[in-house]
């Protein structure tokens, strides 16, 4: 079931000269978590607030669970969505408790329907016996599952997070990515969150859509993302890579650095193309194999469960480095070594 | 533009928006009345007026202007930076102290000056027969004149240039003075050519407010016996009872409001200085004994001559008459005040939290640039305020006789209603500037939580936004009152026929000349002007201004 539909939004504002979003087309499914990631900028904060009815779209349409939100002429008012929100800042109401927090949106039901929807909500977030405290007297962690809390309160069919793991320390980020993402699969809500970091992402979205200057890249799973990436900047957006340049031949490439072996890479009809290679694509070979990359290495950096060698290809026509992740081993700088690529490591990109 | 129009014509589907316009319309209309009078025909009386008597209204009012800029330029500029920068005993002390002659309006401060240095008056009487100074009707000097008022309302005002002002001190880094003392700067050259140019903006804006004091001055330069625009217009509708000769005075006056905001607007350009980095308080130096007295000295004349000694005469003469004057008709008077100040408050805090968030609700430029026009009437002076709702109500009283038909009349003029109309328009801008900062310190992330979880933007507005801003809710309403408590030219014009406020009354005993009698009603308003001198001092300490 479709829970939200997006169909060719765009807005720009008032003095501005580009478009903040461009041509948005999205569909969310039930239950699933999706990301809007990009760098700052890249419009997905836009996207979020169209969606929340905190800006007018200046093209196109939006549905939620088939009912039409917004098109050109017609808006509905945030608070008759039925989206809930959880705010980069918490945004809790700071002369409310806890209790009254969550009970906020709550205010259809009557008094015992509500205090019960409170305490299930609470303990669904791990919250019981927070009720009274105000969110002055609660950690970062805990403002933000108040923030949770209240959000899901209403049950609502779509709930937004903006740019949920920010505030929070490195050190417990998993915990609470893994936290969040649990208590939005037992709410059985479906949930759209903003980010710009990519481990967010391949740590809890079910699908991301990539963003830059307002225009969508690609919308994808996670790993695809990462290993089937359909142009240069998500490629790069998601680690460290190597571009080459590549002619499809039968049974692999031609490849500046050398020869690919690939199959079916002959059914591709363009002359030439760009390949993204991750690094832990590669590996050290005998000289003797069919493998066709020679080079020498010129530095390594160990970084625990990898080493990076930085590699001169000799069997290059022109000068060209690349980058190997390799288990940490005896490769030592000044050694030659020959390369094979590990066929599924290899994407080839759009433009 | 088209798109432009889409955009206004989507958001005017709000009705938010559209009461805002309304709003702001209502507010703006004593506004664009004068404003009208430009263009009206003034007829036989006003070709007197502005053949013989203008001329006098010019030079007066401009050579006001000259002195009390200047003068409030000295003791402001001067008592703010040695409290800045000097270290000494009672240094706290002069720190609030400095601005408590703001919370003596001009008029009363000049009757009780005319009283203390009359030739009656206790301490006359005293240096006479003991020193034998005799310097005929005013002890010293005719204080009764032009130069008499220009030092009036300079003690009473040079607190704005003070409070600006050091501010700005404040907020100056403490490396300049050290780069400047390592250039070779002594200090009087550091104040002189890097500390007061930097300040200029600020000693600008304060000294601009203090003026448009004066303009809007009625009670001291009547009292005083200056003729100026204010004057001129009390006469042309009170004497002539000709109006259109005060809508053209009041549009004169609003030439020289105009140019005051212009010549600010102006010098302030595009000057926007760095603090420079580093910039942490100024360690303030410590003075020696002697230097110390001179700074005490120094400080203590404003002090004294804007506040304690007037308000000693005040309290000294209020004993004097305070069985006769506190009678049922003085509770009488003091509830009138209190209960008008109050509905006015009440009134402009409405309309100021409605407007403030419609604001933040939909902080498109047009909305932005309405709620800005809403606030404009703190410029105009308090008579041509009253000018331009007399004429609005005396149409408005016509139309509605001519369709109501013969023998009805719904009076509009004269009533409560129009009075606080009026000190909606006048202090709009007060209780707006309050409740706008109120809301600049409260995340719009609230409003909007609030609405994603489905309350509308009333309850939003009454559940979250309110409770979150009832402290400057509440300053903005005391200080509506306590400006409205002490208003006088406006109250004049537009009250209700002898009706009475605490202001007129000590205006009016003043006026003839019994003085002791007038105190009673002086004290009550300097009392309550402490309330403002509290919460700015307050702010002042948490860097706020």
């Amino acid at each position: 079931m479709i829970v939200l539909q997006a169909n060719n939004l765009s807005k720009r504002y008032p003095g501005s000269q580009i478009k903040a979003v461009t041509d948005f087309f999205l569909e969310v499914r039930k239950g699933e978590i999706l990301a809007l990631l990009g760098e700052s900028g890249c419009g997905k904060t836009t996207v979020l607030r169209m969606i929340s009815g905190f800006e007018i779209p200046d093209t196109g349409e939006l549905h939620i669970d088939g009912k039409l939100i917004s098109a050109n002429g017609f808006f509905t008012e945030p608070e008759k969505r039925g989206v809930g929100i959880v705010f980069q800042d918490y945004a809790l109401f700071p002369h409310k408790t806890v209790a009254e927090n969550v009970g906020f949106g709550l205010f259809r039901l009557d008094k015992t329907q509500k205090q019960g929807r409170i305490s299930e909500v609470l303990e669904l977030t791990g919250l019981t016996g927070f009720e009274k405290r105000y969110p002055h007297q609660l950690s970062g962690g805990q403002r933000q599952r108040v923030a949770l809390a209240r959000a899901l309160a209403p049950n609502p069919g779509l709930i937004l997070f903006d740019e949920p793991f920010s505030n929070i320390d490195t050190v417990l980020k998993n915990q609470i990515r893994e936290d969040i993402r649990e208590i939005i699969n037992k709410s059985g809500t479906t949930a759209i969150f903003v980010t710009h970091d990519t481990k967010d992402v391949l740590a809890i979205a079910d699908r991301a859509v990539v963003m830059k200057d307002g225009k969508t890249l690609q919308i994808d799973t996670p790993g695809n993302l990462y290993s089937k990436p359909a142009n240069r900047y998500v490629a790069a957006f998601f680690g460290k890579t190597n571009f080459i340049t590549a002619k499809p031949v039968k049974n692999g490439f031609e490849a500046t650095i050398g020869f690919i072996a690939a199959e079916n890479a002959a059914c591709l009809d363009k002359p030439v193309l760009t390949l993204s290679i991750r690094p832990e694509s590669f590996q050290i070979v005998e000289p003797n194999n069919s493998a066709a990359i020679k080079g020498r290495i010129l530095s390594q950096k160990f970084f625990g469960e990898y080493t990076e060698l930085i590699v001169e290809v000799l069997s290059s026509e022109k000068p060209e480095n690349i980058t190997v992740h390799l288990k940490p081993g005896h490769q030592h700088p000044g050694a030659e070594c020959w390369f094979e690529v590990d066929e599924v490591g290899i994407s080839i990109l759009g433009i | 533009m088209l798109k432009r129009l889409r955009i206004i014509s989507s958001d005017l589907r709000s009705s938010w928006v559209l009461l805002l316009l309304v709003a702001t319309l209502i507010i703006s209309i004593p506004l664009l009345i004068i404003l009208g009078g430009f263009f009206s025909e003034g007829g036989e009386i006003w070709n007197h007026i502005l053949k013989n008597l203008v001329p006098a209204y010019v030079i007066n009012t401009f050579l006001l202007m000259l002195g009390v800029a200047a003068l409030t330029f000295i003791l402001g500029v001067s008592t703010s930076w040695v409290v800045t920068m000097y270290r000494f005993p009672a240094r706290r002390f002069f720190e609030w102290a400095l601005i408590l002659p703001i919370a003596l309006p001009a008029y009363i401060s000049g009757f009780t000056w005319a009283g203390i240095l009359d030739y009656t008056s206790p301490v006359y009487v005293f240096l006479r027969n003991n020193f034998g100074i005799d310097t005929g009707q005013y002890l010293f000097f005719d204080v009764l004149s032009l130069p008499g008022a220009i030092i009036i309302f300079s003690l009473a005002l040079y607190p704005y240039v003070y409070l600006i002002t050091r501010a700005y001190f404040l907020k100056q880094s403490k490396v300049l003075f050290e780069v400047t003392a390592s250039l070779g700067l002594g200090p009087w050259q550091s104040f002189r050519r890097v500390a007061l140019p930097m300040a200029r903006p600020a000693i600008v804006a304060g000294i601009s407010l203090a003026l448009m004091e004066v303009l809007n001055d009625y009670g001291l330069v009547r009292y005083f016996g200056v003729d100026t625009f204010t004057t001129g217009i009390f006469n042309a509708w009170f004497a002539f009872g000709n109006l259109n000769a005060a809508i053209k005075l009041s549009v004169y006056l609003m030439v020289f409001v105009l140019a005051l905001i212009l010549l600010e607007r102006y010098q302030r350009g595009n000057m926007r200085f760095d603090m420079g980095i580093g910039s942490g308080q100024i360690n303030a130096k410590s003075l020696s004994s002697r230097q110390s007295v001179s700074a005490i000295i120094i400080l203590s004349i404003p002090f004294l001559l804007g506040f304690l000694l007037p308000f000693i005469m005040m309290l000294y003469w209020a004993t004097l008459v305070f069985d006769d004057v506190l009678t049922t008709a003085f509770w009488n008077l003091l509830r009138n005040s209190f209960v008008l100040a109050s509905l006015a408050a009440v009134t402009v805090v409405v309309f100021a939290v409605f407007i403030a968030y419609t604001v933040r609700t939909y902080p498109q430029r047009f909305v932005i640039m309405a709620a800005r026009f809403s606030t404009l009437g703190y410029a105009l002076p308090g008579a041509v305020v009253a000018i331009g709702i007399l004429v609005a109500f005396l149409w408005l009283e016509g139309q509605m006789a001519a369709l109501s038909g013969p023998g009805i009349r719904i009076a509009l003029l004269g009533t409560w209603f129009a009075l606080i109309y009026a000190y909606l328009v006048r202090f709009m801008a007060i209780g707006y500037n309050s409740i706008e900062s109120g809301n600049e310190r409260v995340s719009v992330n609230l409003d909007q939580a609030s609405r994603s979880l489905g309350a509308s933007k009333l309850k939003t507005l009454l559940s979250v936004n309110l409770p979150l801003i009832k402290g400057s809710v509440l300053a903005a309403a005391l200080l509506v009152f306590i400006d409205v408590l002490k208003e006088l030219p406006l109250t004049l014009i537009l009250r209700p026929f002898s009706f009475d406020t605490l202001a007129i009354k000590a205006f009016e005993y003043a006026s003839d000349e019994r003085l002791a009698e007038a105190a009673p009603a002086a004290v009550i308003i300097v009392l309550t002007g402490f309330i403002p001198v509290y919460l700015l001092n307050k702010m002042m300490g948490r860097g706020n201004i």
